[in-house]
Formats: structure tokens, C-alpha cells, sequence
């Protein structure tokens, strides 16, 4: 159901702490703002002293999708794509898997959602994330 | 120094639009440059400037370059990006020849879409984008679906619904029908719309684009050298350039405007034109919710109300702003924005035939909004002549009430 993720110098230690089912940005050291993807520099205030920091794994759907075309060989469709809006920012927004069918009712933007993470065969060890629906407005 | 009305585009061409072209993009950017510049009547010894966007899938614009003979290349520009790229690059030529880099240069977008480099197929391999990373192990991957993860946010928004969306495929497919160059000519309506298959959730097959193989070519010089040439200049009164985040916003919590409504007012500044002043627009769709996204974004209809622009038929020729004239990408072919601005400078030529905005003096061409490639660009174009606006100000959008007409 997925692909191994390839990795750069930058995200080798987010892709390790998911690997560790745990779920981590970075911080500004400066402005305490938080950032992801990994970069060397803060947007907002230009320091480059920061650290990974865990987060709640919490958010709120900020939109999905519904493949109903095979986009990737061994990836079967229909599969869901979330976008999740975290609790910690805004801003922080990313991509990740969905536990439950893809036309689950309770599926719309607003639902709260909680990181899960699911093993993903390959080297390095690797997860990637798969979101529940904690309570949905629908 | 300003850029506005100092250089104008003196030439346009086209290769054919086909599902196979058989020949490679060199070839195909060759065939359009040689097509523009007879347009414009200037020998391919006179080009000294080469300029062209694309993302790992098209000929390296030095080997055009050479190709087409040039000694002494006294501007080149080989920019990596898609669709967001497209007008900054007749931009660049812009600024090569008002600042005297360059004489004459020919910019283009020279494709295989469909049989070589297909964005939206299976089994390509990744862009060279780091951000690419955190999506392809979910399987997602493509233009169609991470445009439909912005297509719904923004429907959400608006309170968008189906028919709002294939209302913008139809008026599209209509003007196509008009055109002898465009791809798709048959008829649609809106229960073929509805019915069309799935592609992501919420965009259907008539929401995306089509894949072409094709090149366009545009020819860039002083406007006061082009008004000696073939044909009637089409001033480049303004351009600009905007964005800067991504799907990964760092920045931008709200995907439901793009980085078009921060470039705007400065595109509309830049031109002295405002947004009630343009005849006809050509806004770049490589999806059908990026028009009405763009609508709002350059000011032109009101937030929420493009839905009832579309249905009182405001975008279709003989509405208040013709929309997408050629039939955009959805009907005419996908040339990643640059025949969008082909099509701008045809109709204010007056040379559109058929699908010919009446009077159509002033068009705002656009390049994708932001978003994938992070980047935007846009332009104003103008008839030669008489400045026809002296504003300098971008004046309201049009709200229900209309633009005045």
C-alpha cells in the first residue's frame, strides 16, 4: 500500500523519529515557531539554532482526496490522501495515509484527526503516517 | 525604469497539437520559433536571445540556441519550472530587451506531454523537488491530485459544487469548438461532465487538462522595432511574478487563495491597467477550479461569486469577460501557459476569427497560480496605441452588479 520514502540530509531524522512511531518538528530556538519540512534556516525570524520537538500528533483535516486512478504501481486505488492542518500552527500543514474506508462519512474537512503510523518494509526502517478520525463534525 | 509598454511581442507560432508528434522537443521548439518569427517576419539570424521554462522534459535552450545558428547569444535563459514559470519567462525577455542585453528573443515551451513526459501518468520518474518525498510513499504524487487537494479546500470555502466546476469545462469546450487548432471540438454538456469518470476526488476527467505533444513560440523585442515588422505590436504593458511557498506552505495556513492575490495589485500597477479594464483574460487551467480561483485572485469577480458568473454565461464570448478564449488547456492542448499567451496577443490583434472578443483591447494572461511549483507570473498585454487607461490603480472587482457594461 505504499512506497519505501526516499530521504534527504535534511529529513533523515524526521523519517527515523516516524520510523519510532513518533511524530516530530522543528523549533525555532529563536521565535519558537514551528517548521516542517526540515530546513536549516527559520522563516520567520532567520536564526538557524533550532530542535526537534515532539508534537501533540494532533490536527484537523484540511483537505482530502479520493484516488480513483492507480497514480503509483502498488498503490491500488480507491485510496485516501489527507492533508492535515496540526494543532501546534496553521501553517503546519502535511500529507499522510487514512485509517478507514474511502468513503467514510466522517471524512470532511474540520474532523479531528490523530497520527497513527504504519511500518513500511524496506532499509531504512521506515513508517509513514496513516490518520484516524478522533471526532468528526459530520 | 519601468517596463511597461517598452517591448511587445512581434511574433506567434505554433506547431501542430497531437497525441504522438513523432518528433523530438528540439524539433518541436524549432517548428514554433520558425513559425513566429515568419509571423513576425524577422530572420532566425536576427535572434540573439533564447528563453524557455521547463522541468527535466524538454531539449536545453542552448542547443535551440545553436541550432538556430546564434554566434553570439547575448541573452539565455533555461529555467527550471512548470507552469508557474511560463510568463515570467516572456518576462525575462522583457527585461533583456528593455535594458538593451538583447535585441530579439524568442521564447517557447516545446513539449512530448503525452508521448514522452506525461505529468499526470503512471511510472514517470519523481522531479527533482525535495518536497516530492513526503508524498510519493502515499501514492500521491501527480498535478491532478494535488490540485484536487486544493479544489477541495477551495470548494469547501465557497460552497462550490459540481456543476460550478463543469459550468467552466463547457464554456471552455465551446470556444475550443471555435478554433481550428484546439484538440477537443466535440460538444459537452453538463451530463457528460457529471458522468465523466473519477480522477481524484473532486476533480473528474473534465476537470484536468489534456496531455499534448506541441510547442509555442512567442518573439520578443522593443516596441519600437516591433511596429516596423509583419505585424501589429502587441504591447507588454505590465508582468509580474509572485508565490514563494509551497503545498508546504511555511507560511500560508489558507489554500483557498493563491499567491496570484498578493501579485495582482502589483501586475495591475506595474501596467496602469486595473482589473475592470481587461477585455479578455486567459487564466492558466490546467484544472478547471484554478479559473474561477484566478477570477477572484486577480480581482475580477468577487469572492463566492464566480459561480453565478459562470452560469449568467459572463465568461463565454459575448459575456462581460471572455474567459479562456482558445479553449485553455482543457480543450485547446496543455503548452504549460505560453498558449495562453498566443492566444492573448491573437486577440488583441483582432485576429481570432470566430471566437473574437469584439474590440478587445487590453487581456491579462496567466501562468499557474502558485501552489506545486511554488512560483506565479502573469501579464498585461495591450493593442499599440493610444494608452486606452491612465489609472495606474487597480480599481474594485466586479461584483454582481457587473463591470459597468
Amino acid at each position: 500500500m505504499s512506497v519505501h520514502p526516499s530521504m534527504d540530509r535534511d529529513s533523515t531524522e524526521w523519517w527515523a523519529s516516524l520510523a519510532a512511531h513518533a511524530l516530530i518538528f522543528q523549533r525555532c530556538s529563536e521565535c519558537q515557531t514551528w517548521r516542517w519540512p526540515a530546513r536549516a534556516m527559520c522563516h520567520a525570524c532567520g536564526a538557524f539554532a533550532w530542535r526537534w520537538q515532539p508534537a501533540s500528533g494532533r490536527g484537523e483535516v484540511a483537505s482530502w482526496i479520493v484516488n480513483h486512478h492507480v497514480f503509483l504501481p502498488g498503490v491500488p486505488a480507491p485510496y485516501v490522501v489527507l492533508n492535515v492542518r496540526m494543532a501546534e500552527q496553521p501553517d503546519l500543514v502535511l500529507p499522510g495515509a487514512f485509517e478507514g474506508p474511502y468513503d467514510d462519512p466522517r471524512l470532511v474537512i474540520g474532523a479531528q484527526v490523530e497520527a497513527g503510523f504504519a511500518d513500511c518494509p524496506g532499509d531504512p526502517p521506515a513508517a509513514l503516517l496513516r490518520w484516524r478520525i478522533i471526532q468528526s463534525i459530520a | 525604469m519601468m517596463l511597461r509598454d517598452r517591448t511587445a511581442v512581434a511574433g506567434v507560432g505554433w506547431t501542430e497539437y497531437a497525441k504522438n508528434s513523432g518528433v523530438s522537443t528540439l524539433t518541436l521548439a524549432l517548428r514554433a520559433i520558425g513559425s513566429a518569427l515568419d509571423d513576425a517576419g524577422i530572420r532566425h539570424s536576427d535572434v540573439d536571445g533564447v528563453a524557455c521554462h521547463r522541468v527535466g522534459d524538454s531539449v536545453q535552450a542552448v542547443l535551440v540556441a545553436q541550432a538556430l545558428g546564434i554566434k553570439d547569444l547575448r541573452y539565455h535563459l533555461d529555467m527550471f519550472g512548470g507552469g508557474g514559470t511560463s510568463h515570467q519567462v516572456v518576462a525575462h525577455a522583457a527585461m533583456a530587451v528593455a535594458t538593451g542585453m538583447a535585441e530579439t528573443v524568442v521564447c517557447w515551451r516545446a513539449v512530448n506531454a503525452r508521448s514522452e513526459f506525461r505529468m499526470g501518468g503512471t511510472g514517470r520518474a519523481a522531479p527533482d523537488a525535495l518536497e516530492f518525498q513526503y508524498q510519493l510513499p502515499y501514492g500521491y504524487a501527480t498535478p491532478p491530485q494535488q490540485y484536487a487537494m486544493l479544489a477541495r479546500a477551495w470548494m469547501h470555502a465557497r460552497d462550490a459544487k459540481p456543476e460550478d466546476l463543469g459550468r467552466v469545462a463547457i464554456a471552455q469546450r465551446e470556444h475550443a469548438r471555435l478554433s481550428p487548432r484546439a484538440m477537443m471540438r466535440t460538444p459537452l454538456d453538463m451530463d457528460a461532465y457529471l458522468a465523466s469518470r473519477w480522477i481524484a476526488e473532486p476533480l473528474r476527467l473534465y476537470d484536468c487538462c489534456l496531455e499534448t505533444d506541441a510547442a509555442v513560440a512567442v518573439v520578443v523585442t522593443s516596441a519600437e522595432r516591433a511596429r516596423d515588422l509583419a505585424q501589429p505590436p502587441v504591447l507588454i504593458a505590465g508582468a509580474a511574478t509572485g508565490g514563494g511557498h509551497t503545498l508546504f506552505s511555511n507560511g500560508r495556513a489558507d489554500a483557498t487563495v493563491s499567491a496570484a492575490a498578493e501579485l495582482a495589485p502589483r501586475l495591475y500597477a506595474a501596467a496602469g491597467i486595473g482589473p475592470r479594464e481587461v477585455d479578455v483574460a486567459q487564466l492558466y487551467d490546467a484544472f478547471t477550479f484554478l479559473v474561477p480561483l484566478q477570477l477572484e485572485d486577480y480581482g475580477l469577480v468577487e469572492r463566492g461569486e464566480t459561480g453565478g458568473f459562470y452560469a449568467d454565461g459572463h465568461a463565454s464570448l459575448g459575456g462581460l469577460l471572455p474567459v479562456n478564449t482558445h479553449g485553455g488547456h482543457l480543450s485547446e492542448g496543455y503548452v504549460h501557459g505560453l498558449n495562453h499567451v498566443a492566444e492573448a496577443v491573437t486577440q488583441l490583434r483582432g485576429a481570432a476569427g470566430a471566437r473574437q472578443v469584439a474590440g478587445a483591447e487590453v487581456a491579462l494572461t496567466t501562468g499557474q497560480p502558485g501552489y506545486v511549483g511554488g512560483t506565479c507570473s502573469a501579464l498585461i498585454l495591450r493593442r499599440d496605441g493610444d494608452p486606452v487607461h491612465s489609472s495606474g490603480q487597480a480599481t474594485a472587482p466586479m461584483g454582481n452588479e457587473g463591470n459597468g457594461a
